[in-house]
């Protein structure tokens, strides 16, 4: 038997109000501009543990998701959740709904266009993913990404974003984190200097 | 008849019968059709793969082709095409049943989904693995040789015959890029293999 934890059976007080602005973020990460990937539930604690403004849930499980995401908000920090990892959950309005309304998410993290339009009306923040695996496939990728208008692009992986950096601006005016791969400090204080807003990554010895 | 393989470090990726064209005039005998519709492309593939030339089709980008039995008959068949990529297990598993060589495509991003990509490799073997893309291999060469001896494509992002070296140093046995000013490059490097 399993309990199904979402905010219709378990409300917190706080939850009313979940803060979806992006400005809060921008501002966060402005002061440590780092983002927690989470993959495991032991991985948390550490998270908690540390000054990163943001937890980004990777492989979540959608309906044992609230107590990890209002654990997360309970200390001041931001919830992100990677809606197209989930499993159990549709990839559609419905299931970014579920994660606004009833577990409270921050905001979701997603590849897909469509359910960045479903996060805006749901008002909670959209992190889109710019999937970098084929030059070939960059000039559409960015137009996509111009047409779907997220609050933050993720550009994957790491190690790809010097390259890119320069004909991601000269398209997009977004404000870009640098995930995947990034695991050594030289590689986080490339990105931010190449005028990264943040990075995220899942080794927690970057997590300040 | 059994269909070319790849020779050589460098497989020119293309997307027009131009680049298939430019290819072909540099001297290489083995081209993959990364993007592009390729049914607009079809005589000149056809053609080429009657002269022995090895041709190899992403299945997950390039289009005008279901992600089907019909379409890989198609390919195995009528155009003679040497293998496929694609990142489904089952497709590769059908398409060796029409005696196309498998090429897994694993896309290296984050170490969440390489890892996925790498549970989810083929049995048998496939012909290579595909890791897109390819300027991450030098990060993840490790991993991947923890988990498969399999020969390793690099494909995406190379453009330039510096990254191209870099790929290869770090273990990847052949690399992919759509430039022609790569191409060039290693179009003097003798043929191995």
């Amino acid at each position: 038997m399993v309990a199904i934890a979402t905010r219709t059976i378990v409300p917190p007080a706080r939850l009313r109000s979940v803060d979806g602005s992006v400005g809060r973020l921008l501002e966060a990460f402005g002061r440590v501009p780092v983002a927690a990937v989470i993959r495991r539930g032991e991985e948390l604690p550490r998270a908690l543990a540390s000054h990163v403004p943001a937890v980004f849930f990777l492989r979540a499980p959608a309906f044992h998701l609230g107590p990890l995401v209002w654990a997360v908000q309970a200390r001041g920090k931001m919830a992100f959740v990677h809606i197209d990892l989930i499993a159990g959950l549709g990839k559609d309005r419905a299931g970014v709904a579920f994660l606004a309304r009833e577990i409270g998410v921050n905001g979701i993290i997603t590849s897909h266009s469509g359910l960045v339009a479903a996060a805006r009306a749901e008002r909670v923040i959209s992190v889109q993913r710019l999937l970098l695996y084929d030059d070939l496939g960059l000039p559409s990728a960015l137009s996509a990404l111009d047409h779907a208008r997220p609050d933050i692009v993720e550009v994957l992986p790491g190690v790809i974003f010097p390259l890119v950096v320069d004909q991601i601006r000269a398209r997009l005016s977004l404000p870009m984190i640098v995930g995947g791969f990034v695991r050594e400090p030289a590689q986080r204080e490339g990105a931010l200097h190449r005028g990264a807003l943040a990075i995220s990554t899942s080794t927690a010895e970057l997590w300040p | 008849m059994r269909t070319p393989g790849v020779l050589g470090v460098m497989l020119p990726a293309v997307r027009d019968g131009a680049a298939l064209n430019q290819a072909l005039d540099l001297g290489y005998r083995q081209v993959l059709i990364e993007r592009g519709s390729l049914l607009a492309m079809v005589g000149p593939l056809a053609a080429a793969a009657r002269q022995g030339i090895a041709i190899f089709v992403n299945l997950d980008a390039v289009e005008g082709l279901a992600p089907d039995s019909a379409a890989l008959a198609f390919l195995a068949t009528d155009l003679g095409f040497s293998g496929v990529l694609s990142v489904k297990p089952q497709l590769l598993r059908d398409a060796s049943r029409f005696r196309l060589r498998t090429v897994q495509r694993i896309h290296a991003l984050d170490s969440t989904g390489l890892q996925t990509g790498l549970n989810s490799i083929v049995s048998p073997s496939p012909y290579a693995i595909a890791i897109a893309p390819a300027v991450a291999i030098p990060q993840v060469m490790p991993t991947i040789r923890a988990t498969t001896s399999t020969p390793i494509w690099g494909t995406g992002f190379i453009t330039s015959a510096d990254q191209a070296n870099e790929v290869l140093a770090a273990g990847a046995d052949v690399v992919s890029s759509g430039r022609i000013e790569v191409w060039r490059e290693f179009s003097r490097v003798p043929v191995r293999g």
